[in-house]
């Protein structure tokens, strides 16, 4: 028996994509501001105080007058989970490109998009869009799902936090204790760059992409979609990246991580992938549901 | 944490008296800088031309500010990550520039020509754009201005707030 199709409009997710975009652009997911407020309470540390306020008291501000949260307004990052039952008038990506680069004038934000990664460095490479080009390059990650919905999970990911990523490819005999080190030294090692305090997603199994898939999807969850069994590791891997007192802004203080968020898959048996993807205190994330 | 408001230039006197972790409120003027524009900076000085920023004279602010809305005097500011402009720095240490503004370490071959030239670099807080483009008097494109958001940008800032990193 055939079920009947849904049909979103491409006008139609693009509003709701607008619409989401103009809300993170310059305000925190909540969850990260209680994080936030959180960390400032349990901080004794004078400077670090200070900077947290700052932090906290930005968003508030940045929201009354439509500022961005941040000059990097981010790069859109999409994990879209689109029901069997959807019928789409055009593909995705197109959509939602054409979606960020109205939303980006709209809003003020800050074309951070560089065409070409080696920047014009090669004679044949032109590190240039053209200005006809109604879209935004973005990151999209697509997933079929059973129903007649499109689930749109949407981050502005800052360059900073990002380039603090590490991926390595462990011995599959590796000790859990050789993890935690790892994820530990790389959020230490990272000082102030990524603008801790940080989310710190971390991914464990797959393979060599799906490692680091996993560690940027894990920054858009939340505990109850993470399940129980790795919520121990999370916390002592939290723990002791706040022992080693980076801090704030990796000047001062004890909050140099909010949350551990870890995703698993199964891997090949002579694998063990571990990613860490960092996202700093803007945490700019929001779930449309179409 | 000592609260400090200064003007800027700096003279070596006071440079001389700034303490990590030290709170900076700082006036004056800055100059934006980051990968592209530093490329190009140290390219034209290398090949003996002067440098077209003022170096001495207001701060080096490594940033890449978001558009101005209309009716505001900026868009966002903010701290950019510092190390990506380590190896230009020494170079330009030893070409005048004496405050830096940034966010995160940086190498230790940049820390030893800070203090060797008499240099400060400051930490921002990177992330709270709204607060800090509320310290912006004025704003003007000074240089490049096909680099965008990489272009080099002349702020003229208040109470500017930014802490004492390597002196
Ligand atoms: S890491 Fe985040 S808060 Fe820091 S500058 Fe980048 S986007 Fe802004």
């Amino acid at each position: 028996m055939k079920t009947a199709q849904r049909l979103l409009s491409d006008a139609l997710i693009q509003e709701k994509v607008i619409e989401a975009i103009g809300k993170i652009f310059c305000d925190r997911e909540p969850h990260a501001q209680e994080l936030l407020t959180k960390a400032l309470n349990s901080e004794t540390d004078e400077l670090a105080r200070d900077i947290l306020d700052d932090i906290i008291d930005n968003a508030a501000l940045a929201r009354e007058e439509r500022l961005p949260l941040c000059q990097d307004t981010g790069l859109l990052v999409v994990f879209a989970r689109l029901g069997v039952d959807v019928r789409l008038e055009i593909c995705l990506r197109d959509t939602l490109e054409q979606a960020a680069a109205i939303a980006w004038q709209k809003y003020y934000m800050r074309d951070s998009i560089a065409p070409d990664p080696l920047r014009g460095q090669l004679d044949e490479c032109e590190d240039i869009r053209s200005e006809s080009d109604a879209r935004l390059p973005i990151v999209l990650h697509l997933e079929q799902v059973p129903g007649d919905g499109l689930s749109l999970d949407l981050a502005l990911k800052g360059g900073g936090a990002e380039n603090m990523s590490a991926l390595r490819m462990f011995n599959p005999s590796a000790k859990v204790e050789e993890i935690v080190e790892f994820v530990v030294d790389t959020v230490v090692n990272a000082g102030g760059r990524p603008c801790p305090p940080v989310i710190v997603g971390v991914g464990i199994g797959g393979d060599f992409e799906l490692s680091a898939i996993l560690a940027k999807r894990a920054l858009f969850t939340d505990s109850d979609e993470r399940g129980t069994c790795y919520r121990e590791l999370e916390k002592d891997i939290l723990r002791r990246i706040n022992e080693r007192g980076r801090g704030v802004m990796g000047l001062a203080g004890r909050n140099t991580a909010l949350e551990v968020r870890i995703l698993t898959a199964p891997c090949h048996i002579a694998s063990l992938p571990v990613a860490v993807n960092l996202d700093c205190h803007a945490h700019r994330h929001i779930r449309v549901e179409i | 944490m000592k609260v400090r408001k200064l003007s800027l230039p700096f003279s070596s006197e006071m440079i001389s008296s700034l303490i990590q972790g030290d709170k900076i409120l700082l006036d004056g003027t800055l100059y934006t800088s980051r990968d592209l524009a530093h490329t190009r900076l140290v390219e034209l000085m290398r090949a003996g031309q002067p440098s077209p920023i003022p170096l001495d004279e207001g701060a080096l602010f490594y940033c890449g500010p978001s558009p101005v809305p209309p009716g505001k005097v900026c868009g966002a500011i903010g701290p950019t990550t510092s190390a990506r402009m380590d190896r230009f720095t020494p170079f330009l240490l030893e070409h005048g520039l004496k405050v830096i503004i940034g966010k995160g370490d940086r190498s230790p071959e940049v820390c030893d020509a800070i203090r060797k030239h008499g240099a400060v670099y400051l930490v921002a807080t990177g992330g709270i754009s709204a607060l800090l483009s509320r310290c912006v008097v004025s704003r003007e494109t000074f240089l490049w201005p096909k680099l965008g958001a990489e272009a080099v940008y002349r702020y003229v800032v208040q109470d500017f707030p930014c802490y004492v990193a390597i002196v």
